[in-house]
């Protein structure tokens, strides 16, 4: 079930304050985050996230089209460790 | 065989199961039109007047995608996704499935026919 319309889009506060504040600063460091839940609103267009996948974190630069989804979709939790059959083909792309 | 909004062309069915012919429209939007324009839904195809017709398709291509229009939308949308690297995205790439579905087992729909894993046990051997 998708969430309430009331409530608006979830968005973690101190997230926001961070990008804020770089934006005044122009630029600066990716921001470390393990807010994956939080939900990419138009503030962090051209900033850059490190995101936290339960191991490390991947970096992520937001363009526009990624208004509106949630940080953690871009930083995948599992490996897919491929099959190795006979012949050794690189992972299905396209 | 009347036409409707283009290219489509519904049999001598009743007008309710007609429309459902057209790629976009299923049965409970097809009753809705109808009952916007106030059209028996009972009516065949074929028996409807030419401006009850032509009504019908001005006010599905006014309101709705259909057809191509539709089939384009929807590929913009999943090459979006693909695009910009989201989980949904490759899910598609991978042709599994994009819903949080489990994967172990079933799932054939996305994967497609099962392919046989030589030397993998099997649920009997196991037993």
């Amino acid at each position: 079930m998708s969430r309430s319309v009331k409530k608006g889009p979830y968005i973690d506060q101190k997230l926001l304050k961070k990008v804020l504040k770089q934006k005044d600063a122009k630029g600066g460091e990716p921001i470390r985050t393990w807010a994956r839940s939080c939900t990419i609103v138009p503030e962090f267009i051209s900033h850059t996230f490190m995101i936290h996948n339960g191991k490390g974190f991947q970096r992520l630069f937001v363009t526009d089209d990624m208004v509106g989804h949630k940080l953690g979709e871009f930083a995948p939790t599992r490996v897919f460790k491929s099959h190795g059959g006979v012949k050794k083909k690189g992972a299905p792309r396209g | 065989m009347p036409r409707i909004a283009g290219t489509d062309i519904p049999a001598d069915k009743r007008i309710v199961v007609a429309l459902t012919y057209i790629y976009g429209i299923g049965r409970s939007l097809s009753q809705k039109i109808l009952k916007d324009l106030n059209i028996d839904e009972g009516i065949r195809a074929k028996d409807l007047h030419e401006d009850q017709l032509s009504s019908v398709g001005v006010y599905i291509e006014r309101n709705f995608s259909i057809e191509g229009h539709l089939r384009r939308q929807e590929t913009q949308n999943i090459s979006r996704l693909k695009s910009i690297g989201s989980y949904r995205g490759m899910r598609h790439r991978f042709g599994l499935p994009v819903r949080g579905q489990r994967t172990k087992t079933n799932a054939r729909t996305r994967k497609g026919r099962k392919k046989t894993v030589a030397g993998k046990k099997s649920v009997k051997e196991l037993g």
